[in-house]
Formats: structure tokens, sequence, C-alpha cells
């Protein structure tokens, strides 16, 4: 059987079901009703018989008596001649009506089997009957012998009654046995049917619940993979039809629906601990940033104060150094805690542009000239290209042109020993390039990656090593983002690296929301 | 030059400015001193002039303090020198992987001088 594997809906497999379980009960009912009508048939087939026997037994007891009332009236007039009352005649004719209405009434029961005999039959009583009415009417009449009856017609009569009843005893012989042979068959096929209908019915209960488990099974499997974690897990949609097919679907559905949340969910938890990762280190290279000024502003104060109190001439210069390093110190702390706060502006939304007409060579100029002490510091060289850019105006805001210049250009300075550092710009249709080369220690392709994203320097110890606190250049794409530019960076790890920055020449015409 | 070695210190610092600042104070009160910028040069002048006592910072160009105090402690000539550790970080992780690299001891920038100058003599006098 082929039902556990062919798809139906649990519906289908329940109609089917059904109709089998109805046929079968039909066809026990139809033998059924077949057998009683059998029984029945075959019980007015006995009835019948009998009466008919009955019938041809009384007829024969009542000519027997009509033949030998004649013999005796016949006998009685050949010895006394005495004449016959009307009252005894016409008893003789009731008697003779009698046995008439009985002939008739046996051709009532008899078939078309039986309507030769009985024709034969009636023809021949009736003659007797007119016979002997014939002898009562003419009684008082006759004279002789001869004209009483003979035996001739009346034996002829017995004769065919008995040919009838031999044929009708010959017949519902026949009969019973064909109705018995109806009976047994319709018993047997009783019996058979009903075994059937039951060893039917319980191969047809026992696929059904076989094939509704195993549906539900794969269900129940899916349902028990999916919820111990295996979130790829799918039902075979096919294996089943109707009702379970839609089940499997609508449970792959929330599957495919609910994995892609988890999903989702998990990746937001890795970006929120990535994230919370980098600030930790971030609030760390931060701490080490402060501390570093801070070092020099309380040590030389301190020493200044216990100078002060030794013996002797003060070294006017020497105290005036001291105090410019002091200064020097105060403001680089100055410049991180605001580089601190422009990130949180941005963060936030609330970083201003602040659009006017300006030169953009003169104010990288500008910042160059101001960071040259970085060069010296890692004994790096400048080269200044920014022919392409002067003369030129550009309309946009020169205080984040100038940050974004400071950080590349301080970030290549820290990066790079005994090298070249490349500034350039140039403006051409409506944008203004802006390259910052160097061939310092340069980035992998898995750092370049990730160099932009805020808090995050290219490597885990780069803030010990080179310090910084991974703002820079997050603050840089940032800006560049927010006066409709971009940046881009070449690199190769121990040759050095390029960033690129493009900015359109004219400025985002409103203030939109920092990225 | 009479320097008398058990009051000479070698300060290995990358920082001109602070480098600077810690010499003079400590030479004020009366110390000598050599000066290293960077890991490399720090090892070298240990093993040149075997000072008393090296003042190491961890932020160092070419090697940095770390290395610096684990290749000290695998150097026979030089590994009972002692080494104080000056780092701007200032988290107790760094405490323990100073001590755990060599370190004897360890000073936070900004340096609180007078607590320095115990650490310098407790080690000097040991």
């Amino acid at each position: 059987m082929k039902l556990s594997q062919t798809s139906l809906s649990l519906r289908a497999r329940l109609y089917l079901f059904s109709m089998a379980i109805l046929t079968l009960f039909v066809v026990n009912v139809a033998t059924h009703l077949w057998g009683s009508f059998a029984r029945s048939e075959s019980l007015v087939a006995y009835r019948d018989a009998a009466v008919a026997a009955q019938l041809v037994n009384d007829l024969q007891q009542g000519l027997e008596s009509a033949r030998q009332q004649t013999l005796v009236l016949a006998t009685l007039r050949e010895t006394t001649d005495e004449p016959l009352g009307d009252a005894e005649r016409e008893t003789a004719t009731a008697e003779l009506d009698t046995l008439r209405q009985r002939l008739g009434k046996l051709g009532a029961l008899g078939g078309e089997s039986t309507e030769d005999y009985y024709r034969r039959l009636f023809d021949s009583g009736s003659q007797l009957l007119d016979e002997w009415q014939a002898f009562y009417n003419n009684y008082n009449r006759l004279s002789s012998q001869s004209s009483v009856e003979s035996p001739i017609q009346y034996n002829d009569t017995w004769q065919k009654l008995n040919e009838l009843e031999q044929r009708q005893e010959a017949l519902a012989i026949e009969r019973s046995r064909t109705i018995d042979g109806t009976i047994t068959l319709t018993d047997q096929i009783t019996v058979i049917g009903f075994i059937t209908t039951i060893a039917v019915t319980m191969l047809l209960v026992i696929l059904l619940i076989r094939s509704t488990n195993s549906s539900l099974l794969r269900l129940k499997t899916g349902v028990q993979r999916f919820g111990s974690g295996d979130l790829s897990y799918r039902i075979d949609e096919n294996r089943d039809a109707g009702e379970i097919q839609d089940l499997a679907r609508t449970f792959n559905d929330m599957s495919g629906k609910l994995s892609t949340a988890i999903e989702e969910v998990n990746s937001s938890k890795a970006d929120a601990d990535a994230a919370n990762a980098a600030k930790s280190m971030f609030l760390a290279n931060v701490s080490h940033e402060l501390r570093t000024p801070l070092n020099a502003i309380i040590g030389y104060s301190e020493m200044l104060q216990d100078e002060l109190g030794d013996p002797g001439e003060v070294n006017r210069e020497q105290v005036q150094h001291d105090l410019g390093t002091i200064i020097i110190s105060g403001r680089q702390l100055l410049g991180l805690i605001n580089e601190i706060l422009d990130l949180s502006k941005i963060e936030t939304g609330k970083m201003q542009i602040n659009l006017e007409s300006f030169q953009p060579a003169a104010h990288i100029l500008q910042v160059c000239d101001a960071l040259s002490p970085l060069l010296s510091q890692h004994k790096n060289t400048l080269e200044l290209n920014l022919v392409g850019a002067e003369g030129h105006t550009m309309h946009s805001d020169p205080g984040k042109l100038q940050q974004i210049v400071t950080n590349l250009f301080s970030n290549a300075c820290k990066f790079t020993d005994n090298g070249t550092i490349v500034v350039a710009a140039e403006i051409s249709q409506d944008q203004l390039t802006l390259t910052v080369t160097d061939d310092g220690i340069g980035m992998t392709a898995e750092q370049q990656g990730r160099v932009f994203d805020t808090f995050v320097q290219a490597g885990a110890t780069t803030g010990t090593k080179y310090g910084g606190t991974g703002l820079g250049l997050s603050i840089v794409k940032d800006f560049c983002a927010m006066l409709g530019g971009e940046i881009s960076l070449t690199s190769t790890p121990d040759a050095g690296s390029c960033f690129t920055v493009t900015l359109p020449t004219i400025g985002p015409a409103s203030n939109p929301e920092a990225a | 030059m009479t320097t008398n070695m058990s009051r000479h210190l070698l300060l290995v610092e990358d920082n001109e400015v602070n480098r600077e600042m810690l010499q003079r104070r400590l030479q004020r009160v009366g110390y000598t001193l050599d000066c290293a910028a960077d890991g490399q040069e720090a090892l070298d002048k240990m093993r040149d002039v075997k000072p008393a006592l090296v003042l190491l910072d961890i932020n160092l160009p070419v090697k940095d303090g770390w290395t610096v105090a684990k290749e000290a402690r695998s150097d026979s000539d030089i590994q009972d020198i002692p080494i104080i550790a000056l780092t701007a970080h200032a988290m107790e992780s760094d405490r323990q992987q100073a001590l755990a690299s060599g370190c004897r001891d360890y000073a936070t920038k900004p340096i609180d001088f007078p607590e320095l100058v115990i650490k310098i003599e407790n080690l000097l006098t040991a």
C-alpha cells in the first residue's frame, strides 16, 4: 500500500478512510438485505406450497365425498326409485359450488410452470362437476342406470389432480433448493464481508495512524531540533500535503524568521561586545594620553617650586623654558580633550558645519608650518605640493579641513622614522583632492579595514607603542562625510601609507546630521 | 669622572620633555644619570655602564619596556640590576605585567617624585 509514501493531506486521508469504511458497510448491508429477501422468499414459497397442498387435499376429500354421495344416490335410485327432495338437491348443488370455488382457488396459487397442469385439471374437474350437477338436476327424471355418472371422468379428474400435486411438489422442492443455495451464498458473503471489513478497517486505521504519526513525528523532530539550537534545520515540506504541509511550511517560515532574528541578536551582541571592548581600550588609552602631558605639567611645576626654593641665583632663561614646557603640555592636554569632545559631538549629531569661502592651499600650508616640530621627532622631512590648489577658492568648513590635515599629518609623522612625508593638494572639476603619503610602517589589509572605526587603532599594541586614542582617523572620516566628501587609503606593511581625501569645493548647503 | 656608581642611575624615556624633567630632578637630589631614548639603547647602556638601578619607561620605540626587562633578566651580566617600571598605564594588570617581566617596582605617571625617590632608595640599600 502506497498510502504512507504518497502525499495526501490529513483531510484527504480521513475522507478516503471514511469512504472505504462506508463502502464496506454498504456492501455488508446489501448482502444482508439480499439474504433477508431470500429468506422471506423461501418463507412465501413454503407457505404457498402448504396452502396449495391443503387445497389439493380439501379438493380430493370433497371430490371423494361428492362421488360417494352420487354413488349412494345412484344405488338408491336403482333400488327404491325414490325422488330426490329439493332441499337435498340444493345441499348437493352447494357442495358442488364449494368444490368449484376450491378448484378456482387452486388456479390462483399456480404460476406459469403449473398452468398447463391446472388447465387440464380445471377442464376435467369442470366437466366432472357439470356431469354431477346434471346428475342432480335430472335425478328425478332419470329412470335408467345409464344416466348415472360414469367413473371415467372422476378418475380422469383424480389423475389430473394428482399430476398437479406432483408438479407443485417438484416445483416447491426445486424452488426451495434454489432459495437454500441463495441463503447459503448470502450467509457466506456476509461472513466474508464482515471479516474483510474488520481486516480492511484495521489495516486502514493502522495506515492512517502510521502516516499521520510519521507526519507528526517529522514536525516534532523539526521542533525539537530547532528548539535545541539547530537553527538551520528545516522540515521536509514535500513529504506531506495539505494541512500538515502547511504546518511544516509555516514552521519553516517561522524558523527562518527566528534564526534571522537570532543571528541579528547575536551579531548585534557581538557588535555591542566589540564596541564595549573598544570603549574600555579607549578609556585606557585616554587615561594614558592624559597622563603623559600631566606628568610634564606636574613634574615641571614641582621641580620649579623646588628649584626656586634653593639658595642662589635664579636662572630666568631656564625658568622661562620650563614654563613654556608646562604651557605646551597643557595645550596638548586641551587638544586631546577637544578631540574627545569633537567625537562626542559627532556621535550625538551636534557637530556644526561653519561654511565660508577660503583658499585651501593657504590653510594646508598653515597647518604644515604649525606642525613642523613633529617632523623632527622622528627625523622626517616634508614635501609640499600645493601648486594644483593655489589660487583656488572653495566654500566649505576651513576649520574641519585643517583638522583633517592635522590628524593625517601627525599620524604620518608618528608612524614614520627617517622618512619623507608628502602633502599634496589640487583642485579640479569642483573637487579638492588632498593626499598625505608617508613611507612609514604601513598597514596590513586587515588593519586598513578597521583603522577608520571609532576607538580602534590599527594594531592592538599601537596605542601602547605609538600613543594616540584611536580617534584621529575616525574624526577625519566623519568630517569628510559631513563635508560631502570621502577618504580612502592604500597601504603596504613596512612600505608606507597613502591617505586620499576628496572634498567638493562647494560644501553641503545645510547642516546634515553627522554619521 | 668621579662618579659614585652606587648612586648612578639609567633613565630610559623616549619623551624628551619628561626625560629632561626627571633627569634634572634626580640630579638635584644627588643621583648621577645616564639616559636612553629607546629599548635597544637601554640594553646597550645597561651592559656598558652597569648602573645601580634602571628607571624604565614602558612605551618605547624599537623595543618596548617589557622586552627590555625580560632580556635584561636573561643576561647574566646585568640581571641583578634592579629595574623600576615607569608607565602612564595605570591599570592593575600593567603593574602585574611589570612585576612578571622582572621589574622590581613600578611607578605610574604622573610621577609622585618623593615616592619614586623612596622606591629607588629601598632598592639601592637592599
